[in-house]
């Protein structure tokens, strides 16, 4: 089911950030995901699309070992990032975390300031020196999410007192600010409204530039608009894997083209 | 059938009718419930009050003493070893005779003996004198006025418990002293005062009811919360974050969860007769002493604690610790960074509200010993406080409670007002830090 047929130029030279080769995911007798491969570029969006329960987030999840949390879940196979096997025992998933960002589903800022907030992940991984350095860190950071104009003069203001789209705003800020590779947003716009959900988009587009960027959007116009790569999930299965233009346009498996289409999901 | 389709929506049809009406039953029997329990409460709190609150007031007498010297120092020269050696009951003649001053100038009119005179003040004035003149030996010579206690009976006589009936056949008092208690009280050396004694002073022998206050017990009390705080605080939120947010979901630890709860319901009283086991005799830690107190008291606290420490625990989103293990911060890190911050309000409430009840609990301090005639005073360091003999204030309720005479009756009630506005107190503290610090997410 892996597509690797259509790649034009631009795409091809891209490095590939992670990849993944017959990653199964049970939850206790579950099999909810079911050998995923996948190849994901840097600086690159790519969305996960599929209807609810196919193991997209659950997957995404997979990438920075969130999963581990879970006590039921285990994770077979191999998913790499820059080669690395991520689910090796050396690896310390704290350490992966701060290399692979999440923002999740829900705005969920910290009932701290705007400026704690951001300033967390820096200070536990000693990324400042001072003062003026973490106060650079996290100016940076909220500038990279596209809130610092709203936010500059109330740095000390309870971040859960911002509006919703503000608030997953501040989570992208607090999620940049550790300096990650890679960027996974699960459904990050589902509780937003249309406004904030534009906002977010166009962050997304320019948060390509540095990072690799993995959303799983239930809104397929989303897919669309922000990525540049889509996988379609179905059952645990990836179904079908290539340029977003291609699946939206030429899907190859009458799965996929069922549900862009609208007839299941 | 009938057919509902066509009746009208303003004649109410008799299923709407029966269902209204068995809902107004239920209003009812809600209200019924309601109105029972606060008719309850206000008979328990007005009969508290009116039993309890002549315990804060004291008949106070003030007498003229003249301290002579030719019995309280033969040599003359105020050496303090030499005025220890006249014992209280070298003081009786000192106060029988400033009575006969009494009849003598006319304040009191009598027939009777000095003794019997002297009967109306507390056993405890001869000792009162001493201590005054042993601090302070220039007062040998003078004469000088002394607020003594009068005697329970006086006092009850005063705050109408004892009438001229009721002491028919009482040897402790007679008409005739009440006579001058009267005359007394006209002549305005005789009233009732707020009576801080019973507040700050120690328990009494069962001839001085007047004398006796829960002061003492209360340190006793305060030395075992301290060790209930100390011990129970640490290993409870300890003990609950391992189980709530580290420990593997598994048959042994479902065990031990079920446990605690157990553990929750268990009878005072088991723990008292552990802690007797326990730690007196077989760690042989001292009798009667508030640490024992405490640590029975801390075993009783700690499911109290740990279950309400492991609520607020659960209550904090899940989505925080996402959140936390997100920006790549360590399990621990999250929970002592986020997750216990959030939670602490409903912990402090709950460690305050189990403090609460280990301060109003008896039964296990029966059984090892704290419980008993104390009179000792303030403790001088934390450890002797932790280890002497010490009574609790619940305990100082339950001893009086059973003593014969009628005054001490009363000082019981009084003491439960004091433990209740302790306990009152604990509680408000609580509800006031939960609604300061409750956070919304």
């Amino acid at each position: 089911m892996f597509d690797n047929t259509t790649k034009p130029e631009a795409l091809v030279s891209k490095t590939s950030k992670i990849s993944t080769r017959n990653v199964q995911v049970y939850y206790g007798e579950t099999h909810a995901i079911k050998d995923v491969n996948v190849e994901i570029e840097d600086k690159t969006v790519t969305a996960f699309i599929g209807p609810s329960g196919c193991g997209k987030s659950t997957f995404l999840r997979c990438i920075n070992r969130m999963n581990d949390t879970i006590e039921s879940c285990r994770v077979k196979g191999d998913i790499r990032i820059d080669g690395e096997d991520i689910y090796d025992p050396k690896v310390d998933p704290v350490q992966l975390r701060a290399k692979v960002g999440m923002v999740f589903q829900k705005p969920n800022p910290f009932p701290k300031s705007i400026y704690d907030n951001v300033a967390y992940g820096p200070r536990i991984h000693g990324l400042s020196r001072n003062k003026a350095e973490l106060d650079g860190i996290v100016e940076r950071a909220l500038r990279r999410a596209a809130i610092w104009n709203e936010v500059k003069d109330r740095l000390q203001a309870p971040g859960t007192g911002l509006s919703g789209g503000q608030q997953q705003r501040l989570c992208i800020a607090r999620a940049v600010a550790t300096e990650p590779e890679v960027l996974l947003m699960d459904e990050p716009c589902s509780a937003l409204d249309p406004i904030a959900t534009a906002q977010v988009e166009e962050l997304i587009d320019e948060l390509r530039q540095q990072y690799s960027v993995v959303i799983v959007t239930h809104s397929m116009q989303q897919a669309a608009r922000v990525s540049q790569r889509t996988a379609f999930f179905h059952l645990g299965h990836l179904v079908e894997f290539g340029d977003t233009d291609r699946i939206f346009t030429s899907p190859e498996d009458p799965r996929t083209e069922s549900y862009i289409t609208g007839r299941i999901g | 059938m009938t057919d509902t389709r066509h009746m009208s929506l303003l004649v109410r049809d008799t299923r709407t009718a029966r269902r209204n009406r068995a809902e107004t039953r239920f209003r009812i029997y809600g209200l019924a419930a309601i109105a029972i329990g606060l008719t309850m409460l206000v008979i328990l709190l007005v009969t508290i009050v009116g039993r309890g609150s002549g315990a804060f007031q004291q008949t106070y007498l003030s007498v003229p003493v003249t301290l002579i010297e030719a019995k309280l120092d033969k040599n003359g020269n105020r050496d303090p070893a030499d005025l220890k050696k006249v014992t209280t009951f070298g003081y009786g003649p000192l106060l029988r005779s400033a009575f006969e001053q009494m009849v003598d100038d006319g304040t009191i009119r009598t027939d009777l003996p000095a003794k019997k005179i002297a009967g109306i003040v507390s056993d405890g004035a001869e000792a009162q004198v001493r201590d005054a003149v042993l601090a302070d030996p220039s007062l040998i010579g003078q004469t000088v006025t002394f607020e003594f206690l009068a005697s329970g009976r006086v006092d009850g006589y005063l705050k109408g418990r004892v009438s001229r009936e009721s002491i028919a056949n009482d040897k402790n008092i007679s008409a005739e002293q009440l006579d001058i208690v009267d005359q007394l009280r006209t002549a305005g050396l005789l009233e009732k005062r707020f009576n801080l004694a019973f507040i700050t002073g120690a328990d009494a022998s069962d001839a001085r009811p007047e004398a006796a206050g829960m002061g003492v017990s209360m340190v006793g009390s305060l030395f075992m919360m301290l060790v209930v705080l100390v011990l129970a605080l640490p290993i409870g939120v300890a003990a609950s974050i391992y189980l709530e947010e580290f420990a593997p979901k598994n048959w042994i630890t479902d065990i031990i969860e079920v446990n605690i709860s157990n553990l929750a319901a268990v009878p005072s009283i088991v723990f008292g007769i552990l802690g007797l086991a326990v730690f007196i005799n077989y760690m042989h830690l001292p009798n009667s002493a508030p640490l024992v107190g405490g640590l029975v008291l801390t075993l009783m606290t700690l499911p109290t604690i740990i279950i309400s420490t492991r609520a607020s625990l659960k209550s904090v989103p899940p989505s925080i610790r996402d959140a936390a293990l997100g920006v790549g911060a360590s399990k621990m890190q999250s929970v002592f960074h986020h997750v216990l911050p959030l939670a602490a309000p409903g912990i402090l409430t709950g460690t305050i509200i189990g403090l609460a009840q280990a301060l109003g609990e008896t039964a296990p301090l029966l059984l090892i010993g704290m419980v008993g005639f104390i009179a000792s005073n303030g403790p001088d360091s934390l450890g002797e406080g932790l280890l002497s003999p010490n009574s609790a204030m619940p305990a100082q309720i339950y001893e009086w409670a059973k003593r014969a005479d009628p005054a001490f009756y009363e000082r019981a009630w009084g003491g439960i007002i004091i433990l209740l506005v302790f306990l009152i107190t604990m509680n408000a503290v609580a509800v006031l830090l939960r609604r300061r610090f409750e956070r919304r997410w």
